[in-house]
């Protein structure tokens, strides 16, 4: 296979989305999970992306736009996640998520 | 349209000769006179070398969560920017002006707020309803211990 | 229908994202007022009333609005209803609750508009994007009026899992959506080349099956990306998996916003999974049944994570302590119990979620008020905290063993009727797994007698923590007496309420 096709994108946006899930599970930093969350994010960004190029076909955008609008979303959950971590650390002064428990069975 | 790992290839070597030629260019060009500041690895003004669990100065995540906010919203005006021609051929231009005139005024309500709330002040005193409940809190476990 | 033409139908849309602005901008005009949280629980009942008018005025029958991203049908209107009874009750218990400073409470009414907005969007979304960008919202939303409590650590906590566990369920969702857009090329679920379309015609079949390497591979690459898009859903209504977050989030989050996010998003996400599932894969046939295309098989999907979700809700129910989070764990199990309803894939079935959500608006809200009632008097949530309310608070008392009853589901209370009805649709629906999850969903909800039944002895049997009457508010009291008393009346006398079901989907079915 000399040209990169649809699977190779596939690829990338599979072994990203794996990427951020393992972040996600093994970060104890919540800065680094909110991280592993943007890795997922554009896991699903480069298949909308690819899927755009190879499967609709040029002239539609679909994918695209999509993809725009995830950003943006990205973007707002990253504000607001970060703005809660800073909130976290001025009540706890710490932002380690295996420190802040006082919510159990 | 044919896309051949070669490209990528050629795009590598392009980025790495990029960055190691204005590197040698510049050590050739650029007066030789260190100090002890200069040498220091440049981070943003904050301090490159230590602990890098310190406290930053939490006025930049203020300023940067309300700049990621604009920062996102070009995001959205450069694809009406693209079409805006289309729609000044079909006669609705007016139309998406205004559309976009909105999204942006309630991008400009969210901005008031947070500036007559006094968020986007510089040198600002801490709440006092906030470092209230936020000392309590941090007293609570000491107390029934 | 055209961008304009939509704008009719999207008058209480708009009309809520002008009333979010005009919160804002009153609260920054209110803000050296003393009597501020009267002028600002006064505009927003206004607002609300104004946008329960549009909503009155919307016209009847089905559009598809904005080339498809919206569908406007009796379903919409159904749900919009519902977040509108839940944000009327919100918007009068949060300024007394105490749990949110009078300097906010501009701030908590704007964004719970904003949240309305985003749950009047998923109860219309029609497309990929649109169901995800709503959810977004009222996620966003969420995480915010989570940890609205600054300084408070419980609230920071709870806001912090939330958007940890929310991030990763819409980007698992986001994922199975990219997934959908590359097996179809489009993003729209109804009209000519949406998805549903395609999976009920054979040509299109074909090419997919052809695209993806023969039939099982898109058969499977089909059934990951329902499994990845349930993740979305399945965080909003709290479902196994997808439940961590909402002991938490509920015990931590300000009482009035947890009344409100155990009933308005947990029915905003039915909304998405009804018309997700029924638009796609199934088709109505002339003598109202529905009928399964694109051999994917859903309501087995929804069935073990039904069962799962209300087994466990209700056995870690069992260990509480804290009343906050009982509740958390019984509205995990009531999840599992609308499930149900969603596995018997009829349109019986959607009615009995339908009328079971209306009287879960009731006696959910009900449940959190004497919460609220009870920690403001008495200073806690915990069981304990709830002993003798018989004697201090005789009225309140009665009325939370009215809510206990009917969410345990005894009759003649309005949740008998909510959990016979979904009985009924899946032994009506036929088939040995329907029955066998309708048995499971008896079980359970016996096991649910014993956890409710503590707080109720506690409240009668238990030695008075304090004898001295209880002070409750007035205003309090008379919204108790008015949960409480529909649910007696539905009780007994539903036929309304499933009329009303019934004309909001699939038509008059036998039960």
């Amino acid at each position: 296979m000399s040209s990169i096709g649809l699977p190779h994108f596939l690829a990338v946006g599979a072994a990203l989305f794996a990427l951020g899930m393992v972040t996600v599970v093994t970060r104890r930093n919540a800065v680094g999970i909110l991280m592993g969350v943007e890795l997922i994010l554009n896991a699903a960004n480069v298949n909308f992306i690819a899927f755009n190029h190879f499967v609709e076909g040029p002239g539609r955008l679909t994918g695209q736009v999509f993809s725009i609008f995830v950003i943006v979303l990205a973007a707002a959950e990253a504000a607001i996640g970060l703005a809660i971590v800073l909130a976290i650390y001025q009540t706890f002064r710490t932002i380690d998520v295996e420190e802040t428990d006082l919510l159990r069975e | 349209m044919p896309f051949h790992f070669a490209n990528v290839l050629v795009f590598a070597a392009i980025a790495i000769l990029f960055v190691l030629g204005s590197l040698v260019g510049g050590h050739f060009l650029r007066p030789h006179n260190p100090t002890a500041e200069k040498e220091m690895i440049y981070e943003c003004g904050e301090k490159p070398i230590g602990q890098a669990w310190y406290n930053f100065n939490p006025r930049f995540y203020l300023i940067a969560l309300v700049f990621v906010i604009f920062e996102v919203e070009i995001a959205f005006m450069y694809p009406v920017a693209s079409v805006y021609r289309s729609f000044i051929e079909k006669g609705q231009g007016m139309l998406a002006f205004l559309e976009i005139f909105v999204f942006v005024a309630i991008l400009a309500v969210g901005l008031a707020y947070v500036w007559a709330m006094g968020d986007l002040e510089w040198v600002k005193g801490l709440k006092q309803d906030v470092l209230k409940a936020a000392r309590e809190a941090r007293e609570q476990p000491r107390k029934a211990a | 229908m055209d961008n304009l033409a939509s704008l009719r139908f999207f008058l209480p849309e708009s009309i809520l994202t002008v009333a979010v602005l005009a919160m804002f901008v009153q609260d920054l005009l209110t803000r050296r007022s003393a009597r501020r949280v009267v002028y600002l629980t006064a505009g927003a009942l206004v607002w609300l009333a104004i946008v329960a008018f549009a909503t009155l005025q919307m016209p009847a029958g089905t559009a598809s609005l904005f080339g498809g991203l919206l569908q406007h049908d009796p379903l919409r209107m159904f749900f919009t209803w519902v977040f509108l009874g839940a944000t009327l009750l919100t918007i009068v218990i949060a300024p007394n609750s105490g749990q949110i400073s009078p300097n906010r409470l501009g701030e908590f009414f704007a964004l719970l508009f904003a949240l309305v907005l985003g749950m009047y969007l998923m109860a219309s979304a029609s497309d990929l994007l649109t169901i995800y960008l709503s959810i977004e919202t009222v996620s966003l939303v969420s995480y915010v009026l989570t940890g609205f409590r600054r300084g408070d650590r419980k609230s920071n906590e709870a806001a912090l899992k939330y958007v940890i566990y929310g991030g990763v369920a819409s980007g698992v969702m986001l994922y199975g959506m990219s997934l959908l857009y590359g097996l179809f090329a489009t993003t729209r679920i109804l009209g000519e080349a949406g998805i549903a379309a395609q999976l009920s015609d054979v040509t299109s079949r074909i090419f997919l099956a052809h695209a993806f390497g023969g039939q099982p591979a898109a058969q499977l690459a089909l059934i990951v990306a329902i499994v990845f898009v349930l993740a979305g859903v399945g965080y909003k209504i709290a479902s196994v998996p997808f439940h961590m977050w909402c002991p938490d989030v509920y015990e931590g989050a300000p009482t009035p916003f947890t009344a409100f996010l155990s009933v308005g998003p947990k029915a905003a996400g039915f909304a998405v999974a009804i018309r997700f599932f029924f638009a796609t894969f199934e088709r109505q046939l002339p003598d109202g049944a529905f009928a399964q295309v694109g051999d994917v098989p859903w309501p087995a999907i929804i069935g073990i994570i039904s069962a799962a979700t209300m087994t466990l809700g209700n056995l870690t129910a069992l260990v509480q302590t804290n009343l906050k989070r009982m509740l958390a764990y019984s509205s995990i199990a009531h999840a599992g119990y609308l499930l149900m309803g969603l596995a018997a894939a009829s349109a019986a079935g959607v009615q009995s979620i339908l009328v079971y959500l209306v009287i879960y608006l009731f006696m959910n809200v009900g449940a959190f008020l004497v919460v609220i009632a009870v920690a403001n008097a008495r200073g806690g949530e915990q069981i304990s905290d709830f002993r003798g309310l018989s004697v201090a608070a005789p009225v309140t008392a009665l009325t939370l063993a009215v809510f206990l009853f009917s969410l345990t589901g005894l009759p003649p209370l309005a949740g008998f009727t909510g959990k016979y009805l979904v009985f009924a649709a899946l032994v009506q629906r036929g088939g040995f797994w329907n029955v066998i999850l309708a048995v499971i969903g008896v079980l359970n909800s016996a096991i649910s007698l014993f956890y409710y039944a503590k707080i109720i002895k506690a409240m009668y049997l238990d030695e008075p923590l304090d004898r001295t009457p209880m002070r409750v508010p007035r205003l309090y009291t008379g919204l108790l007496v008015a949960l409480a008393v529909p649910l007696l009346v539905f009780g007994v006398y539903w036929g309304p309420l499933v009329r009303w079901a019934s004309t909001a989907f699939g038509g008059p079915t036998p039960i």
